[in-house]
């Protein structure tokens, strides 16, 4: 059966191009316009996946957030307004997924949706023991990396990096989340590590450092593995 | 007694003279006058036979008695005179110097409440009493926009310094309006209007109520409504100038937004209504061709939208700068992996030095200004002509160079090309106006809120250079 995707989102014609788009992908489809129904909805259908507006009449979507975490580890994709850079931050480092920012074009929702449903099946068995992308190979039982087939050495905190975007691919992680799970909890203010860190693995890694195809930034809210061409 | 038997009577009658002249010296003239008659008399009772008594028994003592009344009157009058000048010298230079403290004071202010709280203090120290002033909030007087953190006179009184700013009299203590009240409250008058009142707590000797002290403190008064006279007048020029600017803008904004907005509007609503009414009759091709369009004309607009908010925002200082640490290399990556649409079918070279250092910037501001550059490169020049982008620190600067091979900025236009809504005059000339201008002025705007510049440079060998200097953090 195709995953069922929960709409909250209180705009209209949002909802009626999503509507159609996401129809026409094959997905099926529930919405729900205030905050309250959205939450209601995600207890009692369970869905595969929740594509959540920031601005809702009647809550904040980031309680929504909050309230399907406790319970459950259904992607949630956010909706949120350009420029609104904190709210993105908010939202992820509450755990939701992914963000969209308004206005997208929708081939753009439709790879950020399957990337989150890929991502959310194969959590179970977890990430492969060899990992490719372009031209790095990443094996992650011996701890290898190689470029253009020539082994590469890392140091052990650009490694631990890697293999923690490794396990996300795809999937934005704030500043703060990376900094969590490489330096631990009590580093999280110190981004310019991180900066510098991920400009040293980006002159191993990418073939132009200054225009990276794999560790892509995201302006003001953190960083992105991107695996796929 | 003794006295009298060593010493000649004429001689006793100095001592008293002595006397007269050291009560002048300290006590007021009617002191001394009264002094000169009891010395005539006690040098009667004592120095004169028959002794004891005023009565006189040689007549010749009537001419002395006169002539030491005469001396003895001269010399008080004249010694109290002589130290009431000096007196009111004394009282005059420090009435002169507290006046010129004030006006010196008061001289540099440009906020009215910065100027009444150092009216104030000065009072307060000139006077010794507590002083505060009281200014009007919607043109009411409020104890709550007042001069001292303390309120020293009872909040039942604020109908008191109210009556005083609607009537410009004094009232209050030793008034005749209010009399029973804790506090003397007089008006501070400018020459058209009241703006505000100054209330007096005074020292419980009650100097202040001295005629001087009372005449020193309308001066004051004067000098501090007057003060804030001068500043009012000059902030309402100003306020003057900013609002013909602003219209200015506005009227440009207007005209800007009606073209720039509509056109996208136009051809999106056109295609929309074509491809609703017509599509079963048009060509796949032709449909494809009016999606095509509806979605990159959206997308100009999502722009336009977008620079028209941003240059809001920094108009009205709504930008906050999240600063921090960057690699310039990770900002520039970022900026082209974005753009890489817009900048298909252009080689864009990238020319960063090796160790460049972190520029402490916001990451999306700085990325908005590098694409906006980059924007408005690939706009103004030939497609297919090559972009590059350059980096490399110069003297304590970190400098940004967006560089193209287009027809160059027309000489004189360097400046006026980061002022908004102003448009090349190829642009113009050409008919085709593709954006609201704003891309540029928005690059400054970030630049300066970084404490850089930004410029444009003829490039040699033809083109233009935007060089973006950014001071690098001292640490």
């Amino acid at each position: 059966m195709k995953p069922l995707i929960l709409i909250i989102e209180d705009d209209a014609q949002i909802r009626r191009f999503l509507r159609a788009a996401l129809a026409a992908e094959g997905y099926r489809l529930q919405e729900a316009i205030t905050a309250e129904e959205g939450l209601a909805q995600a207890t009692a259908r369970q869905p595969d996946l929740i594509l959540l507006d920031l601005g809702l009449p009647d809550r904040d979507g980031l309680e929504i957030i909050q309230q399907v975490r406790e319970w459950g580890k259904i992607p949630i994709l956010v909706l949120s307004a350009r420029g609104r850079e904190q709210d993105k931050i908010a939202a992820l480092d509450l755990g939701a997924d992914d963000y969209v920012a308004k206005p997208f074009a929708v081939g753009e929702l439709l790879a950020r949706i399957r990337a989150a449903l890929r991502r959310s099946s194969t959590r179970a068995d977890g990430v492969g023991s060899v990992v490719r992308f372009g031209t790095v190979e990443v094996d992650l039982e011996k701890r290898v990396v190689r470029v253009d087939a020539q082994e590469v050495h890392l140091t052990p905190n650009e490694y631990k990096l890697l293999q923690v975007l490794i396990q996300h691919a795809g999937k934005v992680l704030t500043q703060r989340q990376l900094l969590n799970e490489v330096w631990g909890p009590q580093h999280t203010e110190q981004a310019q590590y991180l900066r510098v860190y991920i400009a040293q693995l980006r002159r191993k890694l990418e073939r132009n450092p200054a225009r990276p195809k794999y560790l892509q930034t995201e302006p003001g809210v953190g960083y992105r593995l991107v695996t796929e061409e | 007694m003794l006295l009298r038997d060593t010493l000649a009577p004429t001689n006793l009658a100095m001592i008293y003279l002595g006397g007269v002249v050291a009560v002048a010296m300290r006590c007021s003239r009617w002191i001394s006058v009264t002094a000169s008659f009891v010395s005539v008399a006690a040098f009667d009772f004592f120095c004169v036979p028959p002794y004891l008594t005023l009565a006189v028994s040689d007549y010749q003592y009537v001419f002395t008695f006169a002539g030491m009344l005469v001396v003895a009157l001269v010399i008080s009058t004249q010694t109290a005179r002589l130290r009431d000048h000096a007196t009111h010298s004394t009282v005059r230079e420090a009435r002169t110097e507290a006046l010129y403290r004030l006006s010196s004071r008061l001289a540099g202010e440009t906020r009215v409440f910065e100027a009444a709280r150092a009216a104030a203090s000065l009072a307060e120290e000139v006077f010794g009493a507590r002083i505060v002033i009281f200014l009007p909030e919607d043109g009411r007087l409020s104890f709550s926009r007042r001069t001292s953190d303390l309120l020293p006179v009872p909040p039942s009184e604020e109908s008191i310094a109210q009556w005083v700013f609607e009537n410009g009299h004094r009232a209050g203590l030793r008034t005749d309006v209010h009399s029973n009240a804790t506090a003397l409250y007089l008006p501070l008058r400018g020459a058209r209007e009241i703006f505000g009142v100054l209330a007096v707590l005074p020292d419980p000797a009650g100097r202040i109520f001295a005629p001087e002290q009372q005449q020193l403190l309308e001066v004051f008064g004067s000098q501090t409504a007057l003060a804030i006279e001068r500043i009012m007048s000059q902030r309402s020029a100003e306020e003057t100038r900013v609002h013909m600017r602003t219209e200015q803008m506005r009227s440009s904004l207007l005209s800007a937004m009606s073209h720039d907005l509509r056109t996208p509007l136009a051809s999106i609503t056109g295609a929309a209504s074509t491809l609703r009414w017509q599509g079963d009759r048009l060509l796949l091709e032709t449909k494809q061709e009016l999606l095509e369009s509806i979605s990159d004309e959206a997308e100009r607009l999502n722009r336009l939208v977008g620079n028209l908010l941003d240059m809001t925002r920094f108009e009205s200082g709504g930008v906050e700068l999240r600063r921090d640490l960057y690699p310039l290399e990770e900002i520039v990556g970022t900026v082209l992996q974005r753009m890489e649409p817009q900048l298909e079918g252009r080689a864009v070279l990238t020319d960063l030095a090796e160790n460049l250092p972190l520029v402490f910037v916001d990451d999306v501001l700085m990325g908005q200004l590098l694409s906006n550059l980059l924007e408005n490169a690939a706009k103004y020049t030939p497609l297919g002509s090559p972009l590059e982008i350059g980096a490399f620190e110069e003297s304590g600067t970190v400098i940004l160079e967006v560089r193209d091979r287009g027809p160059g900025v027309p000489p004189g236009d360097e400046e006026r090309i980061f002022e908004k809504f102003y448009r090349g005059q190829s642009e113009k000339m050409a008919g085709k106006v593709r954006g609201a201008g704003l891309g540029l002025p928005i690059c400054r705007a970030i630049a300066q809120a970084h404490r850089g510049t930004i410029q444009a440079l003829p490039r040699p060998g033809g083109g233009t250079i935007f060089r973006v200097s950014l001071p690098i953090r001292s640490k």
